[in-house]
């Protein structure tokens, strides 16, 4: 089974690196860095692990042969989705989730992760936002669009109408965890003793405390206002979207069936179809 | 020697249609091979299938086997076929991947994986042999239509196949367009001996350049044989073929040349040239929408000058002219979507449009319930108009499909059945006939020539000139922003370049149909 | 490299259709080169300077586009944020020397961190909070500078080919913004049609968003066929990727323990952890990059001009790290006590070698490319016999 077991290890250890880089101010001891003045490089040293483990894991895609399907379907989503992010709508990339979330319900896990880390690559080209906070984006779009397919297998057999509201509370949520997230890049930048500071070497405890206070009185109230609005926009247009995008599954992985013909065919023997394939 | 054999091949769609029944068929190396059929025949089906999309790009049901140049389709994936076979499809905005017209044709080769040297001299035999070598650099968005065709032609080329399959290529196209392309493939199938199989709908530029012509028909395909005689019972061919069907000759012409030359020497009936009491041209009744003194402006550049249009109850109106001359500017004006920077439009009754693309309008489940959309949105119930409206193009067994599901034309009459059950006096139409099958386009006159009879008016912006005599009353024609003719369609298409087929071989008479009823009356 | 026949107006380098004088890989190396500049010498004086420059060169090589006019919105997006951050920190960080100004103060509830808002405000905690701020703004300007002068195409095609698919669907994607703008604005005068002219509110989204999606995804299947049908992915996955996916693999094992080492304090151990897994990835992706069968037709190879642009780049943050190994402390700036930041002459040439991209101006003279396809034509039958044309 290691055709199977390797990709989702790759999947993991980037999901535990990932992480590690992303929470770094939570556990980075004081004397991991040069000198207090440079531990204002550390977003950048991130920076450059996000972008690695981007790297790695776009070697697992590469090991895996893409067709030409999923390559277009990606493409076509992706531009939709960073068409979205040049709207100004409430929430810092609003318009992106909704359509990242149903892409990677509609098509599953690795869809989902290759959709989000190109719709933000590519909404990062159409939106001149190309920049070190770059891979930490796209690791969080990843995850959103992976962790959207995991629901969407769940999911799959409820009522749509239920569906659509389990996917609506699914995105509220990761509207909150994604500016959590994103804002990890620039927050430990500014440095000092202040309540919503970081240095290095506070205690986890402190460093949440401290956080949690920068969060609630920077973009607590944006994120929320994003995350209500990915919910409406999925309530309002989940339904018709999902069945859209779930048309075209099928050509994302074709199944195919070979019957194998007779290779004369008399008269009376004129055979349908369907008894082929029973004979089969 | 058979370049693509097709033995007893089976195919159903995932969904379940079956679209192939034990098909055998033989397409010989270095031809050109016509494939004629409407749409839900199985021709797409086919065509793909000679390079493997069907079954390995989209899933289904297969049976049989398809050899070409040796190598079965079951066996061998598309990609694999990449440097025997090459494919195009019809739309030519969605073919092309890279920013650069030279790149886009190196792809093929990239994935090939040819020597760098060997990679650069294809792409300049490629740029050449299709006369697109003063584009090399520029993005393909920049590029018409036809151009863009023919790269993706030159895409498929590059790899230097021994077959080319095209599945309507040029029906996207303005007439110009269509010409380049089709001209492309007959120097490619004469110079570089291609062998090319090819599916169309414009039959009057397609067919003389085939070698054989196959029909396809809900009860299978018949042997290939000579383009005339497939065409002989096809209610699509080129008028002069229906022409000289009509009036018996032999062989059957398909081009003009072809024909005049059989009318010399055959006696007609009947004396031509003379005056002919024409349709009752109606200069209609009370007019319905008024284009005054109209000038519109579009992105700084004036597109509409001074234009002077008025419709009338009771007329068919065909607007023709070329590529940017301002037609559908003109209807978008009727329609009220389009601002004036002088002058006005002046509506007395409800004017509805149909756009160029139907999908912008299609986003129901159901035919139906598309239909029964726009009665919705203009707050009425439904009083029959739905199924009246079905039954009037001739779409009603498909009233439960999913209008996406449908083939080009059939979706085309459900965007006019959607729209026009709004109860609008004025049907305006944009390219109508673009990319429809025979079928289609006769349901759809059918349409036209009724809402006309009922006290409607129809205008129609097009290229499809058979179209305008067909059912046309009257013809506006455009040039540059200007009304250049305006009048009868017998007086203002015999004078020009859009000249009908028929009246080229025969004036004063505009259509067969005009024809027959001359024989009848004799 | 033959050069007969290429007319002056269009820089040379293997493929010699560019107008842009420098390849997207300089352009990367320039922007590296100015952020980790910043990031080294933050001092708010050597940080204007940069901003400076950076300003200059969007002046001198921005590409008519959106990004070039984007380029003082993001900078001044970037201002607003950094802005709202100092008075946030102003108002929360408390010390007591050199107080500006006193706010009335209340303290947050416990839930929420329970801090004191408003207080004494001093100016070592604001002018502190400005100089980080500037920091941000001078990444922000670089990055901003660098979209607004590179040519998105070229930079995805000198990406390493272990990201070819990436890449592509990135291109596809790029290649259909255009044809999905036109389309929404299709769908909206349909929808505006379908009624008379008037608009319907009820459902409008529903109705407009559907037929653009479709559209979207029934071109993308067309796209799909033309991809296979042209030999997408003929050659699998080969020893080769499969090689670079299990170092990958291991690389990011390494990672993690070096980050486990980290919290136990192993600091050595966790250096050379992050050593290998860096070095491993890397190494990876050169592997995957190397792999045979797919040759870039006509790409873009670095000039001298291109090499020496870069390495004149790169001199900026070396010699700040020079400098400051040498001892120099204008470099960083601390406010506390309230001082003017220190200058001095010698961090200032070495920002200048961030001036290099200036030396050659973008070609933007029409009647050169005119001239251009007349010669080309000659040289293309050249090219056609003897293949004089060097290739990489």
């Amino acid at each position: 089974m290691t055709n199977r077991l390797r990709p989702s290890l790759v999947y993991l250890l980037v999901g535990l690196v990932g992480i590690a880089a992303f929470l770094y101010p939570f556990w980075l001891p004081a004397n991991a860095l040069p000198s207090t003045a440079h531990s204002a490089d550390a977003p950048l040293w991130t920076a450059m692990i996000s972008a690695l483990v981007v790297m790695a894991l776009a070697l697992e895609v590469r090991r895996g042969t893409m067709n030409g399907a999923t390559v277009a379907v990606l493409g076509v989503l992706a531009a939709s989705a960073g068409l979205l992010r040049l709207i100004e709508l409430p929430g810092n990339n609003a318009g992106i989730f909704f359509l990242v979330i149903l892409g990677g319900v509609a098509f599953g896990p690795r869809f989902g992760l290759l959709l989000g880390l190109t719709a933000m690559g590519a909404s990062a080209f159409i939106t001149g936002g190309i920049g070190p906070w770059l891979p930490f984006q796209m690791l969080g779009l990843g995850a959103m669009g992976a962790t959207a397919g995991l629901l969407g297998r769940a999911t799959s057999h409820l009522t749509p109408r239920v569906e659509v509201g389990v996917i609506a509370v699914f995105a509220w949520v990761w509207g909150f965890v994604y500016g959590a997230i994103l804002n990890l890049w620039s927050w430990p930048l500014f440095q000092g003793n202040g309540p919503t500071l970081w240095r290095p070497g506070l205690s986890v405890n402190t460093t949440i405390e401290h956080y949690w206070s920068y969060y609630f009185t920077t973009s607590l109230a944006w994120d929320a206002a994003g995350a209500l609005f990915n919910a409406i926009l999925i309530v309002a247009l989940g339904l018709a979207l999902l069945a859209t995008l779930r048309r075209f599954a099928h050509r994302l992985e074709p199944v195919v069936e070979i019957i194998s013909a007779p290779k004369a065919i008399s008269l009376e023997t004129i055979v349908s179809i369907d008894q082929l394939s029973r004979r089969d | 020697m058979n370049a693509i054999s097709y033995r007893q091949v089976s195919f159903s769609y995932p969904d379940g249609p079956t679209a192939l029944n034990e098909v055998n068929l033989e397409v010989i190396a270095g031809e050109v091979l016509l494939v004629v059929g409407s749409s839900g025949s199985g021709k797409s089906t086919l065509l793909r299938a000679a390079n493997g999309l069907v079954p390995h790009a989209t899933g289904g049901r297969f049976g049989g086997d398809v050899v070409i140049f040796g190598r079965s389709t079951i066996s061998h994936h598309p990609r694999e076929l990449a440097d025997v076979v090459g494919f195009v499809s019809q739309d030519p905005e969605a073919q092309l991947v890279v920013d650069e017209v030279e790149h886009d044709i190196a792809f093929v080769l990239e994935n090939l994986g040819l020597s760098a040297t060997a990679m650069r001299r294809r792409v300049e035999e490629t740029l050449d042999a299709l006369g697109i070598a003063h584009l090399r650099y520029r993005a393909p968005m920049t590029l018409s239509g036809g151009e863009r065709q023919r790269v993706a032609i030159a895409g498929a080329l590059a790899a230097a196949p021994s077959a080319l399959v095209l599945d309507e290529p040029t029906s996207q196209l303005d007439p110009q367009g269509a010409e380049d392309v089709l001209a492309a493939i007959a120097r490619l199938n004469s110079d570089l001996g291609t062998t090319v199989l090819l599916a169309e709908h414009r039959l009057e530029r397609a067919a003389p350049l085939a070698d054989r012509a196959v029909v396809l028909s809900s009860d299978g395909i018949p042997t290939p044989c000579a383009v005339a005689d497939a065409l002989a019972t096809y209610p699509g061919a080129p008028p002069v073929t229906r022409l000289g069907r009509l009036l018996g000759w032999d062989p059957l012409p398909l081009t003009v040349r072809d024909a005049r030359a059989r009318a010399a020497e055959n006696s007609l009936p009947f004396a031509t040239n003379i005056e002919t009491n024409s349709r009752e041209s109606s200069r209609g009744g009370q007019t319905l929408v008024a284009a005054e003194s109209l000038s519109v402006e579009l992105s700084g550049r004036e597109v509409l000058h001074r234009v002077d249009v008025s419709i009338g109850a009771g007329e068919v109106v065909a607007l023709l002219g070329r590529n940017g001359a301002g037609k559908t500017t003109l209807l978008r004006a009727f329609a009220g979507l389009n601002s004036a920077s002088h002058g006005r439009v002046n509506p007395t009754g409800t004017v509805a449009y149909v756009p160029q693309d139907p999908s912008t309008l299609l986003f129901s489940p159901t035919v139906r319930r598309e239909i029964a959309e726009t009665l919705k949105l203009l707050g009425r119930r439904d009083a029959g108009e739905v199924d009246a409206w079905l039954d009037r193009l001739g779409i009603s067994h498909l009233a439960e499909r999913h209008p996406r599901s449908l083939s080009g034309g059939e979706r085309q009459r459900v965007a006019i059945a959607a729209v026009a059950v709004g109860g609008a006096d004025v049907l305006l139409l944009d390219e109508p006939t673009r990319g429809m099958d025979a079928l289609s386009r006769t349901a759809l006159e059918r349409a036209v020539q009724e809402h006309a009879a009922e006290g409607g008016a129809v205008v129609l912006a097009t290229h499809d000139v058979e179209l305008a005599a067909r059912c046309a009353s009257r013809v506006v024609v455009l040039g540059d922003g200007d009304v250049i003719a305006e009048g009868e369609a017998r007086i203002v298409l015999a004078g020009s370049l859009f000249a009908p087929q028929v009246l080229r071989v025969m004036p004063p008479f505009l259509t067969v149909e005009q024809v027959n009823h001359e024989l009848e009356g004799v | 490299m033959s050069k007969a026949n290429i007319p002056a107006g269009r820089y040379q380098s293997g493929r010699y259709q560019s107008d842009r004088p420098w390849s997207a890989i300089t352009w990367v190396a320039w922007a590296l080169a100015a952020a980790a500049t910043i990031q080294l010498a933050p001092n708010p004086v050597y940080v204007v300077l940069v901003i400076a420059i950076t300003w200059l060169v969007v002046v001198e090589h921005g590409l008519d586009g959106p990004y070039a006019k984007a380029f003082p919105i993001l900078v001044g997006a970037a201002v607003f944020f950094a802005v709202l951050r100092i008075v946030l920190i102003g108002l929360t960080t408390h010390g007591n020397q050199d107080v500006l100004f006193t706010t009335p103060s209340f303290t947050m509830p416990e839930m929420l961190g329970g801090f004191t808002v408003g207080g004494a405000t001093t100016a070592p905690v604001l002018l502190q909070a400005g100089a980080e701020g500037l920091v941000i703004v001078g990444i922000i300007a670089v990055f901003a500078a660098f979209n607004a002068v590179v040519s998105h195409y070229e930079l995805i095609q000198t990406t390493p080919r272990a990201f070819y698919e990436l890449g592509l669907i990135v291109i596809v994607a790029l290649c259909f913004v255009p044809s999905t703008i036109e389309a929404i604005r299709d769908v909206r005068e349909a929808d505006r049609a379908r009624t008379g002219g008037q608009t319907v509110r009820r459902g409008r989204l529903v109705r407009q968003v559907i037929p653009v999606l479709e559209r979207g995804l029934e071109k993308a299947i067309t796209l799909a066929e033309s991809l296979d049908s042209r030999g997408f992915a003929h050659s699998g996955a080969t020893a080769r990727a499969r090689g670079a996916g299990w170092i990958g693999l291991v690389a990011l094992i390494a990672l993690g323990s070096s980050f486990t080492a980290l919290v136990a304090r192993e600091n050595t151990v966790a250096i050379v952890l992050g050593g290998i897994g860096v070095i491993g990835i890397l190494f990876a992706i050169a592997i995957a990059s190397k792999e045979t069968g797919r040759i870039r037709y006509r790409p873009r190879s670095l000039t001298i001009a291109d090499r020496s642009c870069i390495a004149i780049c790169l001199l900026a943050p070396i010699l700040i790290i020079v400098l400051s190994i040498a001892g120099d402390n204008t470099l960083t700036w601390t406010p506390s006590p309230v001082r003017w930041p220190a200058f001095d002459i010698l961090p200032a040439l070495a920002l200048i070698a961030l001036l290099a991209p200036l030396t050659r101006r973008p070609i933007t003279n029409a009647s050169a490319i005119s001239e251009f396809n007349l010669s080309d034509e000659d040289s293309v039958l050249a090219v056609g016999h003897s293949d004089k044309v060097a290739l990489p």
